[in-house]
């Protein structure tokens, strides 16, 4: 499954962005099957705008997306949700988790949305991985960012995907969790053949990507 | 264990009075709607049930109001033909008149009596006594008589005890021969009249038809009559378009036996109104339904628009919330038809105490509404959660 960006540019940023040169706005880009992709952004670049737009939850945009080489904003409903179960997963960089679950139940929700692609004791294991098993029993909305952050990685992991979309998803973590977490989501990833969309303000390393852009 | 989350995380307790409010709403709704299912069809088997045929009842004598006004109250061809035409008139016999004078004796002084006396006919479809001794040929001078069951009563029960005489049986009436005399002309033809039955229904000296036809021709005197009385056979004496249709013409008939129309008008009005407070009381039900479902949706709008935005789909989310909502609905139209079952049963053997047969099971017309009240139910639960979570999503 390929997605593809064709002269997308978001409408209340156009007069902002028409100016700049960025290898993603008003361009044509293709992200291949399977492809690790990083898209670096500096602050005010758009870098989340444009995660919601990949992801469709914001539609306020010109140009289209494709997921599938099918127009985004002709996929809804129920035919989006599948795809979302089966075929895309996301990491937002405000972690949307529901407060008043348990960090298991937040996990859990999305194991058993869809036929379930891991068994209940994956969560144990990556939990342990990325050092959250003392606040699995815990409420969400009580854990701290860098938790919570940790509980959004694995719950984005739970299903089957072939892209996973991450906004800045070690934000609130140290060097050492980065690590961990970018090795389990490389992991991940290899298992299910599936490419990634990266963003971040700063380059690294922690992935061995196949594609840069600048924002 | 996905619904298990969506029950955390979709609270439908917000509003939770409401919800009762609605159900108890519904359930007044559906129990007076199936009661007046029930009762309309409870009504119709004791009115139409082979059963409760009362066979009297069936038969009505009518007549002109007499209200002293008129020198004759008689019932024009016109207005005969026009009862004739009623629904509710099955059949229509004419009562016709002697048109002579005619005297009846005892035939023994130990039992003495005489009375001046009258003959109607009507045909024999509408008495209702069957005797083989009710023919008359031509040539006989024996003329068999149905006298009305009250006559006796009134010897029996008042005239006998004043004058200090025997009390009859049926059958010494019957056995008894009286002399029956013609007078016409001056001159005196004497007969033999022999009570073969005692009517209920129609209260006159009634001899055969074709006596009195030729009894007419040969004796009349004055010219033929018009019709006075008229006997009708109608499937149901209750109907109140019969009570209403002679009261407009000035007709009246045995007040007894359209008694029923009375309560069957109160039966009518109270089936209706409650039709009606039942209807009313559904949509209101409903409403209030689709308001809570509504309000359950928005107040957890970013939850579901959250559920929507990790993958769960409209359908696991509608199925969801209908699985919240419309149990208590069938519950409540079960309870509410189990309700009116029971009391159905109990109706059954309270008037089978009275003579009176219903069914003692619910009726398959109410179990149908039932049916179609929770279809109603399940089209507005559908149709609300479809369109605020397709709103919602949006």
């Amino acid at each position: 499954m390929n997605i593809q960006l064709q002269k997308v540019i978001p409408v209340p940023l156009k007069d902002k962005f028409s100016s700049r040169s960025s290898h993603i706005w008003n361009q044509q880009v293709l992200f291949t099957d399977g492809e690790w992709i990083k898209i670096k952004a500096p602050s005010g670049t758009g870098k989340t705008t444009l995660i919601n737009i990949m992801y469709k939850v914001r539609y306020d945009y010109e140009g289209t997306v494709q997921w599938n080489s099918k127009d985004l904003r002709e996929i809804k409903g129920d035919e989006l949700a599948m795809l979302r179960q089966q075929k895309v997963s996301v990491i937002f960089q405000d972690l949307r988790l529901f407060a008043n679950l348990t960090a298991r139940e937040n996990i859990e929700l999305k194991r058993v949305m869809q036929q379930p692609f891991y068994e209940k004791d994956a969560i144990e294991s990556m939990a342990a991985t990325l050092g959250v098993t003392h606040v699995l029993d815990q409420r969400a909305g009580t854990c701290s960012y860098g938790e919570q952050q940790r509980i959004a990685i694995i719950r984005s992991l739970m299903q089957p995907f072939k892209w996973l979309i991450m906004d800045e998803p070690f934000s609130h973590l140290d060097k050492e969790n980065i690590k961990r977490a970018a090795t389990l989501i490389a992991a991940e990833c290899k298992q299910r053949n599936a490419g990634f969309v990266l963003t971040d303000l700063d380059e690294d390393d922690h992935f061995e990507y196949s594609n840069f852009y600048n924002l | 264990m996905f619904n298990t989350l969506l029950r955390k995380i979709i609270r439908t307790g917000v509003g939770r009075g409401r919800f009762i409010m609605a159900g108890v709403g519904l359930t007044v709704a559906l129990l007076l709607i199936f009661s007046a299912v029930q009762v309309q069809v409870n009504y119709s088997e004791l009115l139409y049930g082979k059963s409760n045929q009362d066979s009297i009842a069936n038969f009505l004598v009518i007549n002109k109001e007499i209200n002293g006004n008129d020198p004759e109250n008689t019932l024009s061809q016109q207005e005969v033909e026009k009862l004739k035409q009623q629904p509710f008139v099955v059949t229509i016999g004419q009562l016709s008149a002697s048109r002579f004078k005619v005297s009846a004796q005892s035939p023994s002084d130990n039992f003495p009596f005489y009375t001046d006396l009258f003959f109607e006919s009507v045909p024999n479809e509408f008495i209702d006594v069957t005797s083989k001794d009710w023919t008359w040929s031509p040539g006989s001078r024996t003329i068999p008589l149905v006298i009305p069951n009250q006559f006796l009563d009134i010897y029996n029960f008042g005239f006998a005890p004043s004058q200090n005489l025997f009390q009859l049986t049926q059958e010494m009436v019957m056995a008894l021969p009286i002399v029956i005399n013609i007078h016409t002309n001056g001159t005196t033809v004497p007969f033999t009249g022999r009570v073969v039955g005692f009517s209920d229904r129609i209260s006159s000296v009634l001899v055969p038809q074709n006596f009195l036809d030729w009894a007419n021709k040969t004796y009349g005197t004055q010219s033929a009559g018009k019709t006075s009385r008229v006997v009708i056979k109608t499937n149901d004496p209750g109907d109140p378009k019969l009570a209403s249709y002679l009261k407009k013409n000035g007709l009246v008939t045995n007040a007894d036996k359209t008694r029923f129309s009375k309560y069957r008008s109160i039966v009518n009005t109270v089936v209706g109104a409650s039709w009606v407070t039942g209807v009313v009381m559904l949509l209101f039900a409903l409403l209030v339904f689709s308001l809570f479902i509504q309000l359950t949706i928005a107040s957890t709008k970013h939850e579901i628009q959250l559920l929507i935005t990790l993958g769960a789909s409209p359908r696991q989310l509608q199925k969801f919330l209908l699985k919240q909502f419309l149990p208590t609905n069938i519950v409540i139209a079960f309870l509410c038809l189990l309700a009116v079952a029971v009391l159905q049963f109990f109706i059954h053997r309270f008037l089978q105490n009275q003579n009176m047969e219903v069914s003692q099971l619910i009726s398959p017309f109410t179990i149908l509404a039932a049916v179609l009240i929770v279809l109603v139910l399940w089209i507005v639960n559908v149709s609300t959660i479809r369109k605020y979570i397709k709103q919602t999503g949006e």
